[in-house]
This record gives structure tokens, sequence and C-alpha cells, in this order.
């Protein structure tokens, strides 16, 4: 188990940021993500695993306007 | 075109500009006919900055207490402030206008692109104001080129936006190459019934060749314009050049200014994509978020349809690699146009236009929201909202509102003179916006003066139920609602409804941070943000500036280097604002100086509008703003609506959807009122939402006669302890 | 009203092409080439070009920049692609009839939108001599001092 922006989401083996932001249905180009404080560089997000019981922040950004 | 008749001629001799002021304003009665130019002081520079803060001074000025939208006293005043007309950064050709609403009776303020804020203050002046009525149509033409100030007898044929602005651009220019140091304000027939009535500013677009339109669009500057028989007002300046606004430091602003291009040219592919769909980029992430505002904002997503009016159909219909900006230096470039289109209806059928926009707010007015998913039915749509003279957020919204009236049995095809309004009845509906503008139909008219009308005047004609008019009629402070569904983020409700002048979209846009982020968890951290965000985008609208470059394009490592609630406020862009406002001007202001600039005038906006509601500037919430009103609204997220309930210690298992929707809104109602103090007493107010005289002192705007309004209106009762 | 289109200003909007036809006919591009290999960071390029166009000897004014940062040595100079005329708003950038884009002052808004599109960072601006931005005009002064023939006017 992991939490994203305070919710609990089932956490699963391999599991990296983009199959938590497709799980999300994060679909919005301006996202910022921190695992446990750390921020993730946008073009490691199908790289970087996040590991069981990580706290999660997927931070949009607002625009539009 | 013949020659039109002078009325009344003035010479003047430009100013200057220093550090991006010309330190004189422009006062035109057009009823008397009067002139005078007006010096501005130190101390209305440092208490107003310019722009919107120095339209609000001028029209506290001018103003009565009791002075209505129609009076001769209201005035449409406008002004750039100390960066407009800087051409190294992205946005700086933004107009603030501000007058007394038709729609709210108390101050409004509504900004344009185009070239008319730039070339005023060049042709000499830091503001325009207009008093008076007109008995002819008249067209007030400033050309700074030969210091002249004219109010010549229009003999336009055609009173509407692109024919006027086409035709005067034409008339001023003595050639092609010389349309470009022209802009017109125009409006349209419909600002004659409709009380949101829209200003457009032009720009001409050289490799088009056709005068482009942007709107400040909201609150009814069009509407007093034709009031006031204004057919349009023209500037001329034509000596464009790199420094005209003499700054300090030309080499910061220039290098500052690179900086934004290059980042804007590097990234906005991947980011915003604002150079080739402009706003129009969020239509299906919104959607996704269940915030596009559809069928009246009863829901946020119609998953069948959006395919339709995804922007990747938009991105294909705007003329793409065009220099789109809507003043020199915005490589941000949004002002999308989609050439070549071809109108179907009304007296324009037939003819290949240029039409411009439509941006996001277009696209869910006259689209989702009023259940049309048809984008070259809403482009067109667009062009006669722009070409008539009517905001296409008020119009929109007030258009959903009629239709879920309509379908609701709350007014008859009987009513509305033969119209099926259903939601997605879409040659009914443009046969209304054609009315609107013909001006000799009653329904029609009576659409075109907004929710809060119509809600009164459907009730005592057609017996319309009230109470289900004032839950789904999506206006605050007689203002309709831009297109955003707000029902999911508390913070949002005060994003829209505890704003000066109404729920548009200016001031606050806090649902991602509040609803999908996380991270306003209580009152006062909403209220926190709920100050912070207001002031600091007032901030663009006293120097000149637009709002977009600021965060629609990041630094590519925005979300590396800050923290995540830090990261929000795009900390590089804010110090490029800093930056630039010290190169032009000289100041040396920090960054949070930037807020307390602000807090002056946002704060002497709210005491304005207390004098002018006697008291009474209220804000209120339609219960649609809320969460869902009918049972078919909860159905479409039961699962979620359920879970809110669970939330807040309800068993939605025994209940009725009615019974539901019931006791969520009970329960929201209260938080509503929650969060209100909380942010009242955050900036500084009573409960009454009226400033205090500390906070007056405090920002150093402790007037006489504003202590005065704040003093006549304040019970001790109202106070926070 | 007068609202319509010519279709021809879709295919004007973006003009990338280095190559131009001439009124003859003939397809001409005059541009500044450079051989790195042979170039031995003497600095009398860019010596000349500021001196020619700002009267002073300053190689942060010169349209041509020759650097050695350790890595090795580099010429960079505008290639005359045209990048920049897609973002002028007022088409104060243009080709003239050699090929070479060239800068109408008149026009110039001092924006400087060009500086930040230009693909390889050859559109230059220094605010101390003048608002406008400045690029290389291919007019081969730098190519003429050049004592290894590292940098060639050519006419492809």
């Amino acid at each position: 188990m992991i939490t994203v922006n305070g919710e609990p989401l089932d956490w699963k083996p391999g599991m990296t940021v983009q199959d938590v932001l497709d799980a999300k249905r994060y679909t919005f180009r301006m996202i910022g993500i921190w695992i446990n404080d750390r921020p993730v560089p946008k073009n490691e997000f199908s790289t970087t695993e996040v590991p069981d019981g990580a706290v999660v922040q997927a931070i949009h950004m607002v625009s539009g306007g | 075109m013949e020659k039109m008749k002078v009325i009344a001629e003035w010479t003047y001799t430009p100013a200057p500009i220093e550090r991006g002021y010309t330190r004189k304003t422009l006062y035109v009665n057009v009823g008397e006919p009067r002139m005078e130019i007006k010096d501005v002081s130190q101390d209305m520079i440092d208490t107003f900055t310019g722009g919107r803060g120095f339209d609000l001074k001028l029209l506290w000025d001018a103003v009565k207490d009791t002075t209505k939208w129609n009076d001769p006293e209201n005035e449409i005043v406008l002004s750039g402030g100390p960066l407009c007309g800087i051409t190294q950064y992205p946005g700086a050709g933004k107009c603030y206008a501000a007058f007394i609403s038709p729609l709210s009776g108390q101050t409004y303020d509504s900004n344009s692109g185009g070239y008319w804020g730039p070339l005023s203050k060049f042709s000499g002046f830091d503001a325009v104001e207009v008093q008076g009525k007109a008995e002819k149509d008249i067209i007030l033409f400033i050309n700074g080129d030969e210091g002249k100030i004219q109010i010549l007898e229009s003999n336009l044929k055609d009173l509407n936006a692109y024919a006027v602005t086409e035709t005067l651009h034409e008339y001023f220019a003595v050639d092609e190459a010389d349309k470009r140091n022209i802009s017109v304000i125009s409006t349209g027939k419909a600002a004659e019934t409709s009380y949101y009535g829209c200003m457009n500013m032009s720009f001409y677009d050289p490799r088009r060749k056709v005068a482009r339109l942007k709107q400040a669009g909201r609150g009814g500057g069009g509407s007093i314009m034709r009031d006031k028989k204004i057919a349009a007002m023209v500037v001329k300046f034509s000596k464009i050049g790199g420094n005209l606004n003499n700054v300090v430091d030309l080499d910061t602003l220039q290098r500052v200014g690179v900086k934004l291009h290059k980042e804007i040219h590097d990234l906005d592919d991947v980011q915003c994509k604002m150079r080739k769909v402009g706003t129009a980029h969020l239509n299906e992430i919104m959607d996704e978020y269940h915030l596009l505002p559809t069928n009246n904002y009863k829901f946020g997503q119609n998953a069948a349809e959006i395919s339709k009016i995804h922007s990747a159909v938009y991105e294909r219909l705007f003329t793409q690699g065009m220099p789109d900006g809507c003043w020199y230096g915005c490589s941000m470039s949004c002002a999308k146009a989609v050439d070549g289109f071809t109108v179907q209806t009304g007296p324009c059928k037939g003819e290949k236009v240029t039409v411009d926009g439509p941006e996001y707010e277009t696209v869910a007015a006259l689209g989702s929201n009023i259940g049309v998913y048809d984008p070259l039915w809403t482009i067109e749509a667009n062009f006669y909202a722009d070409h008539y003279g009517m905001d296409t957020i008020s119009l929109g919204t007030a258009i959903a509102f009629v239709c879920e009236c309509y379908e609701l049995g709350l007014i008859t095809k009987k009513d509305t003179n033969g119209l099926e309004l259903n939601f997605g009845s879409k040659d009914d509906i443009m046969e209304l916006i054609h009315r609107m503008a013909d001006g000799k139909d009653e329904f029609a008219s009576m659409v075109a003066k907004g929710i809060r009308y119509m809600k009164k005047a459907f009730a005592e004609k057609f017996k319309a139920d009230a109470k289900t008019m004032e839950a789904i009629g999506m206006e605050g402070q007689g203002v309709e609602t831009s297109e955003y569904v707000p029902k999911e983020s508390i913070a949002q409700w005060g994003g829209y409804y505890l704003t000066l002048k109404g729920p548009q979209h200016d001031e606050a846009w806090l649902i991602f941070m509040d609803m999908v982020n996380k991270q306003l968890p209580t009152f006062e951290d909403k209220a926190e943000a709920l100050h912070y965000f207001p002031n600091f985008r007032t901030w663009f609208s006293l120097v000149g500036l637009c709002k977009l470059p600021w965060n629609d394009v990041e630094p590519a490592n925005n979300r590396i280097v800050n923290e995540p609630k830090e990261a929000a406020k795009v900390p590089e862009h804010v110090q490029n604002y800093v930056d630039i406002f010290n190169a032009v001007t000289g100041k040396g202001i920090r960054k949070e100086d930037l807020i307390t600039m602000s807090e002056k005038v946002y704060n002497f906006q709210r005491v304005f509008q207390v004098r002018m509601k006697q008291g009474e500037a209220n804000h209120n919430i339609p219960l649609r703003a809320l969460g869902p009103v009918f049972p078919d609204e909860w159905e479409a997220r039961r699962e979620y609506y359920d879970g809110k309930l669970r939330e807040i210690g309800i068993d939605p298992s025994a209940l009725s959807t009615e019974e539901k929707i019931k006791k969520l809104q009970e329960y929201r109602l209260g938080m509503w009122e929650g969060l209100k103090m909380a942010v009242y007493k955050r900036r500084g107010w009573n409960k009454k939402g009226i400033p205090t005289v500390e906070t007056l002192k405090r920002l150093g705007i402790d007037y006489p006669d504003v202590v005065a309004v704040v003093e006549k209106y304040s019970k001790p009762e109202d106070n926070f302890d | 009203m007068r609202l319509f289109l010519p279709f021809c200003i879709l295919n004007l909007a973006v003009e990338t092409s280095r190559f131009v036809q001439t009124d003859q006919g003939g397809i001409i591009l005059r541009w500044l080439k450079t051989y790195v290999e042979k170039c031995i960071n003497c600095g009398k390029c860019m010596e000349t070009c500021s001196k020619t166009y700002f009267k002073e000897e300053n190689p942060s004014l010169s349209r041509v920049v020759v650097t050695n940062p350790g890595a090795g040595q580099n010429i960079s100079v505008c290639n005359q692609c045209g990048a920049c005329m897609a973002v002028c708003p007022t088409e104060a950038l243009y080709r003239d009839k050699n090929g070479v884009v060239q800068l109408d002052k008149s026009k110039c808004t001092s924006c400087l939108m060009c500086v930040g599109f230009c693909p390889t960072g050859n559109m230059l601006y220094a605010a101390s001599k003048q608002t406008e931005p400045f690029k290389c005009v291919a007019c081969g002064l730098c190519a003429k001092v050049c004592p290894t023939q590292a940098l060639v006017l050519v006419n492809d």
C-alpha cells in the first residue's frame, strides 16, 4: 500500500510513477512528483519505481484561465 | 468611408514617458463635450501603482454612492500600468478597464490584450477616463502622433465589432503598414440590450491582413459604451520603438525577457502547448477531472462526447505557425485564430472570416455547458458573440441556465417565442443569439440581461419557481460564473464566490491545489491561499501584464528545486516580475512587496463595493456550485458522493437520493460559512466582509473618504474577537 | 465587410527554407561557412566584426562567436535558416535577394523573440548599443581577415 496525495492506493511490485499516474487517471501534463519528499524528474516517470509504503505527492500545477 | 464630422477637437502635447509613467491622465466627457488632462501625483503612484489601481481611484472620484451603471457620471476608465508597452517580456500589452457594472451594480474590472493599452500610454496617458453620454453615436479618437483628441460623429453603417474595427483601421491608417499603429475598442448591437456587453480591443495582424479582436469581455463594459452612445474608441501612435517606456535598466529587461522566450521555445510543446492551441489545451483535461461544466454545471464530464472537442481538434482548426501574440514580444502566442471560416448563419452568412479564439472558456461556455459538442458551431457562436459585443462566458452560462429552465419546464416554448431551448439545441440557440443582437425579441433581451435579471423576470412573467432558479442559476454578485465546476473544491468556492467582483477566474484557481493535490487541508490553509493568490494576481492588473506567462509555462527545474507548495507559485517567474518591475521603474521592490502593492488596491476596491452597495456587498453562492442539486447529478457519480457522506459520518445506505442531496447541502453550506469567516479574517475584514480601519491604516489607504465608508457600515458586533 | 482571407497567407506563415528563388529564377544562398578544424582562435574575425558594426573591438559584440572552452574550438554564426523570420510579429526580419536574413530596424519593436527562438543562438543583443537585436548579414569581412580560411563566404 502507498498513499497518493493522502489517499491509499494498492501497491504492486515494479510499480512506476507512470503506473501510479495511470491508476489515478492523472492525465494533466504539468504534474510534479515527490516520493517521500524527494522530487522525481519528469523524464524518469516511466523508469522510477515507487517503493511499497511510499508517500507520493502528485502535484498538479495551476494553469489556464 | 466618407469623412466623419468633427464634433469637438482639442490639441495637447503628449507627455514624455519616464520609467513607465507619463504622469498624466486623460478625461473626456462625451456628453458636454469636455476634455481635461490631469496630473498623476506621487501618492497616486505609491498607493495605486497603475492599471486597475488608477482606474479605480479615478472612478472612485467620479461617481456618487448612488451612481447606477447607466447614469452619465459612470465612467469607463482604461489603463495599462507602468510595465504596459514594454516589448521585451511576454504578456506586457494588457489594458485594464473599470466601471460600475450593469450586472452587479458595483465596480468591475476587466482586461484585454490588443494594442490599446500600450498605444494610449505612448500617446501620453497613464489612464483614459470616459464620462457622460453623447446624443448621437460618436467615435472618440486619440491621435498620439499629432497630439489631438477628437469626438467624431459616427457614420458607421454597421455597429458590430468586426465591421467597426476593420472600417476604422482602414479609415485612420494612411496605408497598409500604418494599420498596426491603430487600436480600436468596439462592441456591437447586442450590447445595446445586454448587461454583459463586451469591449473588443484590436490589433492589426500584418500576416493575415485582418484586424484581430481581444476582449475585455466580462462585466458589461460594452453595455456602458453603447449607453454612452460610443460606437468606438480609437487610438493611434506610429513610432513604436524598443524603449518607449524609458526604462531604467534595459539590460536587465532584455536578459530576463530573453530567458523567458527561450524557456517558452524549449518547453511549451511539452507543457501547456499554448503556442499551438492556446488555453483550449485544457478541454479534455478539465473533462477528465470532472471540471468541465456540462449542461449548466450539472456534470463535470461527458465521456461520450469529449473527443469531439478535444484540444487536438482545435489544434487542427487553428492556423499553426503564426506569431499570435496580442502585443509585441509575447512569445506565449496564445491568441489563436481560425482562418477562412465560412459563416453559416445570420447577417454574415456565406462570408469567409477570421475568428479569434475560441479559448478554453468559450469552448466550455458556448459548448459543453450548453450541451453542444460541435467545434464549428462553437467557433460561429464565438464569432457572433464578439461581433455583436457579448461576453462569451456570461452568454454561455446564461444560456445554460435558460436551457435547464426549459428542460425543467420552468419556461415553455411559448415564453421563448417559439424556440426549443433544450441543451444541445444548436439551431435554436444560434437563433436566440441573433435575436439578442436584433434587440426586438423580448425573451432574447431578458436572456441578454443575465441570470440575476432572468431569475426575477422568469418568476414574475412566467411564474417560474424562484427557489429552483436560485439553486441552479450560476451567478455570484450578479455575474455569471466562468467555466470550471467548483463543486468539489471548497477553496474554489472562495476562488469564485468570495471575490471582489463575482465568479470570474482571474483571482484564484485553487481546484487542483485543494481538490486533487490535497495541499489545503484546513480552513486556514484555504484562507491563506485565498489571500495570497488573489493578491498576487491583482499585481498583474496594476502593472499591465498578462497572467498567462506566469504559470502556463514553468522553468524545467521548477518542480525539482522547489517544495511542492512553493512550486505552484513558480518562484523563478515571481523573481522575474520583481526584476522587470525594478528595471522599468527604478524602484527596489522585493517579492513580498508585490502582495502589499496589491493589497492596497484589493482592499480599496472592496471598500468601493461596500460603498456602491450601501453596506450590502454580500457574497452569495448558488447551491449548484456547492454540490448536486438534482438526483441525476448525484447518480452520475454515486459512489463518489456516497463516499463524501461517509466521510462526514453519514451512512448513505438508508437514504433516498433526495435525502442524500439535502444532507450534503446542509453540510456544505456550513463549510461555506466557515470558509467565508476564515477568509474575511485573513484578509483583515470584519464578519460582514468590510475591511477594518486597522487594515486600511496598515496598507496606507486610510483616506478620509475611504475610512468614512468603512465606519458608516461597520458595526461593533461584526468585529472578529 | 472585408473579412475575406487570402489563402496564400497560410503558406507564408512559416518560411524556414534556406533557399530562395531570386527574380532571375536562380537559387542563391549567401552564408558564412565555417571550418572549425582550421581555426587557430586568433580572434581577428570578432575584432573585425565588432569594429565594423559597433566601432569598437569587443568580442561580445561580434556576430561571429569563436570560443575555446576546454573541450575544443567552436565557431558559432548564423546559417541564414530563417527560423527567426517566422516568429517576428512585424515581419521586420526578411530574406534579401542574396538569401541573407536581414533586419529592417524601422519595423523592429526590439521584442527579442527572435533571440529566444534562434535554433543556433546566433541572434544577439546588447542593450548598451541598441535596443534591436543583431545578427550576421554575411558581409564576409571576417572571412577576408581570417588567416586560415576557417571562415569562408559562400554563395550556394
